[in-house]
């Protein structure tokens, strides 16, 4: 059907290259300006002919106060001293103004832990200066110490300081001078971006898209690419109606999808290197070899000694443990017996609940006592009851109530 | 022969859901008309996988409580026997497609498309069947791993597969009194429904033995049925085969749904596809006013509560979009007045604490605003699906004002409104800092604005006005 008397100006498929360079030029407007205003911001020096980053493992690196050993390359800290500090020092040359930052790489930091790191100069040699440092998800962010009037000349000592309590190991695997040079600055963020991420705990709940501290979250770089290009292409077509105009919509989804399907390739990579684990970890085995080989095969395996020891179902089982995920758990693994445990707190059943020929599975709970003499148990101060013990593996009991 | 078992187990519902879907000719004209053949198959398979489910389980809850032990033949010759009735019935009245189902495989792997289209649809169904391969590989080999799937779902899925019934579950006091010594069960959730742990039961009867891994196979299947879905509500709304297929990509590839599928074992996943499925029925039903729409719609809805508790509450708010679909005049202005009652009385209501499905009402005048945030803009659990939800209501909101998306609005509001309830007004509030809640709830409804965003952009794309260039209009003409 004849639409017009007018000539066309131009033929479709110069019109159709039109739009893709239009479009394409937009888009490489977003990406350039996007990256180039996150780099005015966040680059705090020169952004090119910087000096090479300066790297040190953790067992180049000195345990002043506290208690630790090393591992595979890194420190692991076990415990304070007795004013509750450890402290982590190694000697440098390094010039301040040519590394405006500082980052440590320590991991497994539980709330409550204050960081800060101690440096002294060859200007001051006598003084130490004191910098306190954010710590995030268990990780210290790196330290900016451009701005800081004492980070000048030649710095000829670093440390950390750690303050507080911990009970489970901390981990030091190094430190590092940076240069932040833009080159730099986008590999960091690079790495973080495609730092894999396997499952745990809280995978069902939430996912962090690559390392737990992000300076830059990928999704919102691109987002805001996505809303440059797409206002710039917009403009465009407002200039240009006439050759733009009707693919506005089509070329706009177009750099939506984009940049969906960029983070939807880093979830992929992701989700690659996962699988590969989990083949690695339970390809082949049966469902209770591969509840063996999981993170709690040592439960799984006592659960099933006691199931070998136990009539057939059903029976009333009790199930006690101080942590969470082992009451939890071994409740689990010990259905489809009658199983009753607390799936909140660590408490015990009142005695009164237990009858004859109940069962109480204990592992690894403390306030458990058993008088083998007597054939008498109790548990956190309650009334005795009679009781044979049925099992004894390693940190887990089995008794029946007589 | 095991695994041939289950995979025929798994097979079961699926065929019963299509037979009875194809009895029905739903979606209308399906087997003949052409917008039947453009996405009334896909249809019919997605939603076929959903209604099985339901069935099946319905139907594991009839022997129970008929008291006939949950077995192979109890289960599986009944169902076969019912589906193969439905298909030969369907088939006497040509209900089924049977040359759409010839020509999928033909449209999958050589679409009628050309040039950079053809390669973009290879690609991207080469990325879906990778991302199925890669969940279903993490189904396959890990063991339950999810904390509350093996603390309140896969608790009851045990017991009631080794007795073979449904056994009851009550709280600790009923357990400690004596319950427990009269048969009954304790787990954390013990009010949770029955739906899941019915299909993980079947899973392990039609594989002959107790398997943790082995039982979710259902999980990836429901993210294929959705997926399906997806693409077919997307081509029966008109748009081209590789819009639909982007459509449906965007919904398989929310990351926290594919996360739902690896780590099966949560009645999340169910939910979300159960609620979506019903939505789209009930979008249908406003455009052609289909009762075989509003029936499945009402049928999938009143299924909501026997997944989750919640399903009640998202059950309800298709509500308000059935009042604007019924009273196009006033409907608006009846929603919004009740949406201002419903907010007065939930405030009357948080004074008190009252406890609501297991959660207290509590007015918190400082809800954690910034875990919302990190979890919805600046975390991996949604891609740019809040971006596009942001541009796209301020872009698009005159025309979601506006049929035909009016009533489908409604809908995803009241679902909106419901988690903003959720986040600022109960004690799940508390649980957003460490995002224990805030993901999950969402999960439900993500799908549902993924297609929501997706028919906006068909109708935005469309209500371009003609200024529109010669050459243009002579290349479409062309």
């Amino acid at each position: 059907m004849p639409v017009s008397s007018a000539p066309p100006a131009t033929t479709p498929a110069a019109a159709s290259k039109r739009v893709r360079s239009a479009s394409l030029g937009a888009l490489a407007l977003g990406v350039v300006s996007c990256v180039l205003g996150y780099l005015v911001l966040a680059v705090p020096g020169a952004w090119f002919g910087a000096a090479p980053q300066l790297q040190w493992t953790g067992r180049e690196l000195s345990l002043t106060r506290g208690a630790g050993g090393f591992t595979a390359g890194a420190m692991a800290l076990i415990a304070p001293d007795a004013t509750r500090t450890v402290v982590v020092s190694l000697h440098t040359t390094l010039r301040a103004q040519d590394y405006p930052v500082v980052a440590w790489n320590v991991t497994a930091i539980p709330d409550g832990v204050e960081a800060a790191l101690l440096w002294y100069n060859d200007l001051q040699p006598s003084r130490l200066f004191s910098r306190p440092l954010t710590v995030e998800a268990g990780r210290i962010a790196p330290a900016l110490l451009r701005a800081d009037p004492h980070w000048i000349g030649r710095i000829d000592g670093l440390a950390l300081v750690l303050r507080g309590s911990f009970a489970e190991p901390i981990t030091v695997h190094g430190v590092a001078a940076r240069p932040m040079s833009a080159a730099q600055v986008l590999g960091d963020r690079l790495g973080e971006w495609l730092a894999f991420e396997p499952w745990n705990g809280a995978s069902i709940n939430t996912l962090t898209g690559g390392a737990d501290a992000q300076d830059l979250p990928l999704p919102i770089l691109l987002a805001a690419v996505v809303g440059v290009a797409a206002l710039a292409f917009a403009a465009l077509a407002r200039w240009k109606p006439e050759v733009l105009g009707p693919a506005q919509g089509s070329v706009i989804a177009a750099f939506f999808v984009a940049a969906w399907f960029i983070l939807d390739a880093r979830w992929q990579w992701n989700l690659v290197r996962q699988v590969e684990g989990t083949y690695r970890q339970y390809a082949g085995k049966s469902w209770q070899d591969r509840h063996l080989a999981a993170e709690d095969g040592p439960l799984f395996a006592f659960i099933e000694k006691v199931r070998a020891k136990l009539p057939a179902p059903p029976v009333r089982v009790f199930m006690v443990a101080d942590a969470h995920y082992f009451r939890d758990r071994g409740a689990y693994h010990l259905y489809p017996y009658n199983v009753y445990f607390d799936p909140w707190s660590n408490t015990t059943p009142p005695s009164s609940a237990v009858h004859a020929g109940d069962y109480l599975v204990v592992y690894q709970r403390r306030g458990v006592e058993y008088n083998a003499a007597e054939q008498s148990l109790r548990w956190d101060g309650s009334p005795p009851v009679k009781a044979e013990l049925v099992l004894l593996d390693g940190p887990g009991s089995l008794f029946r109530i007589l | 022969m095991a695994y041939l078992a289950l995979a025929l187990g798994l097979a079961l519902p699926w065929m019963l859901g299509f037979a009875l879907l194809c009895a029905c000719d739903w979606p209308a004209g399906s087997a003949v008309t052409e917008r039947g053949a453009a996405g009334g198959t896909a249809l019919r398979l997605g939603y076929g996988y959903i209604v099985g489910l339901l069935l099946l389980t319905l139907w594991m809850r009839v022997l129970s409580f008929a008291g006939i032990s949950l077995g192979r033949l109890s289960i599986g010759v009944p169902l076969l026997a019912l589906a193969a009735a439905l298909l030969a019935w369907a088939r006497r009245r040509q209900r089924i497609p049977l040359q759409a189902l010839r020509a999928a495989p033909r449209v999958l792997l050589a679409p009628p498309l050309s040039g950079w289209q053809r390669v973009a649809w290879r690609l991207l169904s080469c990325w879906l069947a990778l991302r199925f391969a890669l969940l279903a590989a993490e189904v396959a080999w890990r063991p339950l791993y999810p904390w509350n799937a093996w603390v309140e779902w896969a608790t009851k899925a045990r017991v009631w597969y080794e007795l073979g019934r449904i056994v009851p579950f009550v709280n600790a006091d009923a357990w400690l009194a004596g319950a427990g010594a009269a048969g009954a069960y304790f787990d954390a959730s013990p009010n949770y429904p029955a739906t899941v742990p019915l299909l993980q039961v079947w899973s392990c009867i039609a594989l002959g033995r107790w398997d943790d891994s082995a039982m979710n196979w259902p999980w990836p299947l429901m993210l294929l049925a959705l997926s399906l879905c997806v693409y077919g509500a997307l081509r029966d709304a008109g748009l081209p085969l590789l819009g639909a297929l982007v459509g449906a990509y965007l919904v398989a590839s929310l990351p926290l749904l594919d996360v739902h599928v690896a780590l099966a074992g949560y009645a999340d996943l169910m939910m979300a596809c159960v609620y979506t499925l019903s939505a789209l029925a009930f979008y249908r039903w406003t455009l052609d006013r289909d009762r075989r729409d509003a029936a499945l719609a009402l049928l999938l809805a009143l299924a909501c509560p026997l997944i989750e508790l919640p399903g009640v509450i998202w059950a309800a708010t298709l509500l308000p979009g059935a009042v604007i679909a019924l009273l196009p005049r006033q409907g608006p202005r009846l929603v919004a007045l009740g949406f201002g009652v419903a907010a007065l009385v939930l405030l009357f209501l948080a004074q008190s604490s009252p406890l609501i499905l297991g959660h207290s009402l509590h007015v918190d005048f400082e809800p954690p605003w910034r875990s919302l945030a990190e979890a919805y803009f600046l975390f991996a659990n949604w891609h740019l699906l809040w971006y596009a939800v942001a541009a796209l209501s301020i872009i698009g909101a005159r025309r979601l004002a506006r049929p035909p998306l009016v009533a489908l609005t409604a809908v995803v509001v009241s679902g909106l409104a419901f988690l903003g309830v959720v986040f600022t007004l109960t004690n799940l509030a508390a649980w957003m800092a460490d995002f224990t809640a805030v993901n999950r709830a969402t999960l439900h409804l993500a799908p549902l604005l993924v297609m929501l965003c997706v028919l906006l952009w068909r109708e935005l794309s469309q209500a371009r006005p003609a200024a529109v260039a010669p050459v243009a209009l002579a290349t479409a003409d062309a």
